[in-house]
């Protein structure tokens, strides 16, 4: 009777633990979306309403008044295009990381990781002055392959830990039927290690799309991304609050949804190369 | 045998990405170098002379900038416990066994923070932690804290991007943790529990080894995050009031990008660079499972 | 009755425009424009009244000429940087935007022209041009650098104090403050109860801190940056009274303060939470317009405040100026833009629709002063203030980020008037001395 009892009462509390974290993760966002359905002076309240009268304004304004939409599609050029030439690139190393052996493999997977941990700022700098000199500010390249700084690093970390994975034995026979390397890459690891792709794609994707420093620092007008615009509408003469939520809204919401689907993967990977 | 393949295959595979990664990784550093020891301002670019390391014998006796290095530690030093002992709690609550349909629901919200672009959580974090119409005070009203200043005063600043990096990052702490624990045999856990009810003693004695690399990962990751973080703290306070939120990176970005001064700003960004490598060096090489 | 006033206005505004096109019958925009249709010119705009009037005005303008303005939008915090980098890079921009403080800035990088290669120009300039008519003291703080004039005033400031007569009259006051002290001592404890304040001064750490609040302090009591050797004055007897003095108003003051930017210092007015605000003159829309202000009905302005060396009001505001890096077409269709929106004949309809014009015949007309009740504190501000309220040079972006650190840090207690303002002082002479003003390299111009 007591166990019961206590069985059930922790239940209640696991229940309760559970509905918690739930609401700290998600209240925020609820807040964002009902503060970008409100006008200015509903925002401005004080105390904070909660119920009060929606408009859509805001997402009018910022989406084809202020050109939101332009940096999301930039954006969206933007990350898709650097996470395919991540995976390009990167997947050929991962797997000679993974399967040669060579003098300085070592300290060369330490360099390519390295890379992960570099702040952008150290880049920043020196980026914008070459960018500068070569013509190349507020163009859609100049973000992909800046970009690959800190994309390459996740492919090729993600991926040669996946390809270690798969059993030697299956290339070993493969190479005595005579295959090539690049055979045995993409005919029959590659098909294999397609998790860890994955993985490493939607990680490049979600990073590029959330960046904001170098979007910042080397876009003006044609390439700007959303993080950059968002930021832009904080002018110190007026804080438009409703049309600053609408704009994250419109940039957080696919990334979410995005990460939502691929969640699976998304905790797979963040705890690869963690636990093993 | 095993893996002896010629030069030229291994150059075709590696190539690209090497020569990629130097172009665009090392190039501009050596670059930023170039100017580290020039005097080098945007805005004065007509009188750009190189002038040694006078730029670094700036920084390195510019008190400024150790304390903006410090902040960055210290926030390190507050936020990671806290999302250690918040992630544990959290994974051991998704652990237990049973209530598999909310338990589901709530991996997936952790998913979210993690995800969100980090500039749109400084500003949800400007919106809700307004000290008139932000949503947090009015929680707090009826313990009697309505009406915390939280952006204009030095310590409550400090406090709110230690909150938001705590929420951003807690799920990824307790999504690591949680994947550790799934690595108990099961056959060892129940045993375990048949010998103790004490959650503590099967925390300590039989999951901690499971969990060891994890934490090991967890500690470069954030590590090297909270020495990058600029996104959500220039968004919701811009390193004020004062100084009291001015992580390194924040200080960086003002002095190159505000005061023009590209020479000073290479210089810190260099020393930055250098502590960074031997912070990463030391993890990797200690912690870290070589290749 | 207010509605009135705005038609007569626009009226005069029409009959001005009118007025002028036909007693120039030599000269025409259009003509004017006409090699030059066709031509985009880029200009960097802010997201403030007086640019959302312009913009309101521009198909006109567009229709007119054949010239494509394209406007790219920044907030002031990014304007600077944006255009540095535009230029540094050769960049696209045909217009510079000149906030005062930048103008020393941009004439010695040479990134601008001065104005008088198009004014010289026949067929480019407009003899209803009137260069008399800006205000002295603004086309000169604006526009002009080292004795030449680059750009024409086009988004005018200055500081005035707003006051809510409502919570004036109730706490016994039937006027504003006329000095410093006055609202220190007497208006500050009488307004500064139940949750609201006398004041609020916006000193956020950025050039809020330096222009609306630092600055703001220093000149009335006789302070200044520097003394006529350009070495640091604010460790001056003056310079000190004035920073003591800010501290000692912070007591009437909402808590951080420091945090304040123009937008929260007017919502705290437009809130009825504070009963006084010294802010630019652009806010005046936004102060009295039912919509953003719960305290429409009881807004007044007055000038700022005397301190014992005089009224030294805020100055500030923006010159457009043409672009060295714009090729001859662009430059000649942005010189007729700027000449057209600086316009005699369009500052009526600019100040009707939110902006601000520098040109003295626009506030000619004595019952202007009923429908905009900042005129004629404006008109007393423009006319002695204090050109370098704000030192102009090249330096200033390196000198407005040493002010904004440490006038915050004083503010907030973290050191004492005396040590902030050695550090201030021992950093601002630093800047100097690499600028190489000590040396005699350079004139000591600010």
């Amino acid at each position: 009777m007591a166990a019961a009892a206590y069985t059930r009462r922790s239940t209640w509390t696991q229940i309760a633990l559970l509905a918690l974290i739930m609401l700290v993760c998600v209240f925020p966002f609820y807040w964002m979306v009902t503060t970008s359905l409100k006008t200015q002076i509903v925002a401005l309240e004080s105390p904070p309403v909660w119920l009060f009268e929606p408009t859509l304004n805001n997402y009018r304004e910022a989406l084809f008044e202020d050109g939101v939409f332009r940096t999301l599609l930039n954006s969206l050029i933007i990350a898709v295009c650097t996470t395919v030439l991540a995976l390009c690139l990167g997947i050929p190393a991962a797997f000679a990381l993974a399967r040669f052996e060579f003098r300085g493999k070592k300290d060369l997977w330490f360099w390519f990781i390295t890379n992960r941990m570099i702040s952008p700022i150290v880049l920043a700098l020196p980026f914008f002055l070459i960018a500068r000199n070569l013509g190349m500010l507020d163009l859609h390249i100049t973000l992909i392959l800046i970009y690959l700084t800190f994309n390459l690093p996740i492919v090729i970390w993600i991926c040669t830990d996946q390809f270690r994975s798969i059993p030697y034995d299956l290339d070993e026979a493969a190479r005595l039927e005579g295959a090539s390397q690049f055979t045995i890459l993409s005919r029959i690891c590659l098909p294999l290690a397609m998790p860890g792709v994955a993985v490493s794609a939607i990680f490049s994707f979600i990073f590029s799309w959330n960046e904001l420093m170098f979007g910042l620092v080397l876009t003006r007008t044609t390439a700007k991304t959303a993080p950059a615009m968002a930021v832009s509408f904080m002018e110190g003469y007026n804080l438009p609050y409703g049309k600053i939520m609408a704009t994250s809204t419109l940039i957080v919401i696919p990334v979410l949804i995005f990460a939502l689907l691929a969640s699976k993967q998304l905790v797979r990977g963040l705890t690869m190369g963690a636990v093993k | 045998m095993r893996g002896k393949v010629s030069r030229k295959t291994i150059f075709a595979f590696l190539g690209p990405s090497v020569i990629a990664l130097a172009l665009i990784g090392i190039a501009p550093l050596l670059y930023a170098l170039w100017t580290s020891l020039h005097f080098f301002n945007l805005t004065k670019l007509r009188r750009v002379k190189f002038i040694g390391l006078e730029n670094y014998g700036e920084v390195l006796t510019d008190g400024a900038f150790w304390q903006a290095m410090g902040r960055t530690f210290y926030l390190l030093a507050l936020s990671l416990p806290l999302q250690l002992a918040l992630g544990m709690g959290i994974a051991l609550i998704l652990h237990k066994p049973g209530l598999t349909l909310l338990k589901t629901l709530a991996r997936l919200s952790l998913v979210l923070p993690m995800a969100t672009t980090y500039a749109v959580v400084g500003l949800l974090g400007q919106v809700m932690f307004n000290q008139k119409f932000g949503v947090i005070n009015q929680f707090l009203s009826p313990f009697g804290g309505g009406s915390i200043n939280w952006i204009g005063d030095s310590s409550n600043a400090f406090i709110m991007i230690v909150f938001w990096d705590v929420w951003q990052w807690t799920p990824f702490v307790a999504l690591v943790l949680l994947a550790g624990l799934t690595m108990v045999p099961g056959e060892v856990e129940e045993a375990a529990r048949l010998e103790t009810k004490r959650w503590w003693t099967i925390l300590r004695y039989v999951q901690l080894p499971f969990l060891m690399p994890g934490l090991v990962a967890v500690l470069i990751l954030r590590t090297a995050d909270t020495l990058k973080l600029f996104d959500m703290v220039f968004t919701l306070t811009r390193g004020g009031p004062g100084s009291s939120t001015e992580l390194i990176s924040l200080m960086i970005q003002r002095v190159g990008f505000r005061a023009f001064d590209q020479g000073l700003a290479s210089a810190q960004a260099i020393i930055l660079l250098i502590i960074t490598i031997i912070l990463a060096q030391i993890y990797i090489r200690v912690f870290y499972r070589e290749v | 009755m207010k509605i009135r006033d705005l038609l007569g206005s626009t009226a005069l505004a029409l009959g001005l425009a009118f007025g002028s096109v036909s007693g120039a019958s030599a000269w025409s925009l259009k003509e004017a424009a006409a090699p030059y249709a066709g031509t985009t010119v880029d200009v960097v705009f802010l997201l403030r009244p007086g640019y959302e009037a312009i913009e309101a005005m521009l198909p006109e303008f567009e229709e007119e000429t054949g010239i494509k303005i394209n406007i790219i939008k920044h907030p002031y915090e990014n304007a600077l940087g944006e255009q540095v980098r535009d230029f540094v890079a050769g960049g696209d921009l045909d217009i510079a935007l000149i906030d005062l403080v930048w103008i020393g800035n941009f004439a010695e990088n040479e990134w601008i022209v001065p104005i008088s290669k198009f004014t010289s120009d026949p067929a480019l300039a407009d003899p209803d041009l009137d260069m008399d008519d800006f205000f002295p003291l603004v086309l000169n703080a604006f526009g002009g650098w080292n004795g030449e004039i680059y750009g024409l005033p086009f988004d005018n400031y200055s500081g005035l104090l707003f006051y809510n007569t409502c919570m004036l009259e109730e706490a016994g006051f039937d006027g504003p403050p006329e000095t410093w002290a006055d609202l220190k001592d007497v208006y500050g404890p009488a307004l500064t109860k139940d949750g609201k304040y006398a004041y609020a001064l916006q000193s956020k750490r950025n050039e809020t801190q330096s222009a609306d609040s630092f600055a703001r302090v220093l000149w009335p009591f006789g302070g200044s940056f520097l003394d006529e050797n350009f070495r640091s004055n604010l460790l001056s007897e003056e310079s000190q009274a004035g920073l003591q003095f800010r501290q000692d108003l912070m007591q009437y003051m909402p808590d951080g303060i420091v945090a304040y930017d123009h937008a929260e210092t007017v919502n705290a007015f437009g809130q009825g939470d504070v009963a006084m605000i010294t802010e630019w003159s652009a806010f005046y829309s936004t102060v009295v317009n039912p919509e953003t202000s719960k305290v429409a009905d009881c807004v007044a302005i007055a000038p700022e405040p005397m301190g014992p060396a005089g009224r030294k009001p805020a100055l500030g505001g923006f010159s457009l100026a043409v672009a060295a890096q714009a090729d001859d077409a662009e430059q000649a269709a942005g010189y007729l833009f700027i000449q057209w929106a600086t316009s005699k004949a369009n500052a009526g309809e600019y100040l009707e629709r939110g902006g601000v014009p520098a040109r003295q015949s626009a506030y000619a007309d004595p019952a202007l002063a009923e429908t905009y009740t900042f005129i004629p504190a404006l008109v007393e501000s423009w006319q002695d203030g204090v050109p370098e309220f704000r030192p102009r040079f090249a330096e200033w972006p390196e000198i407005t980020e040493i002010v904004q650190e440490w006038g915050t840090k004083i503010m907030l207690g973290e050191v004492s008037t005396v040590e902030g303002a050695e550090e201030l002082g021992t950093r601002m002479e630093a800047v100097l001395e690499d600028a190489g003003y000590y040396s005699g390299d350079k004139p000591l111009a600010q």
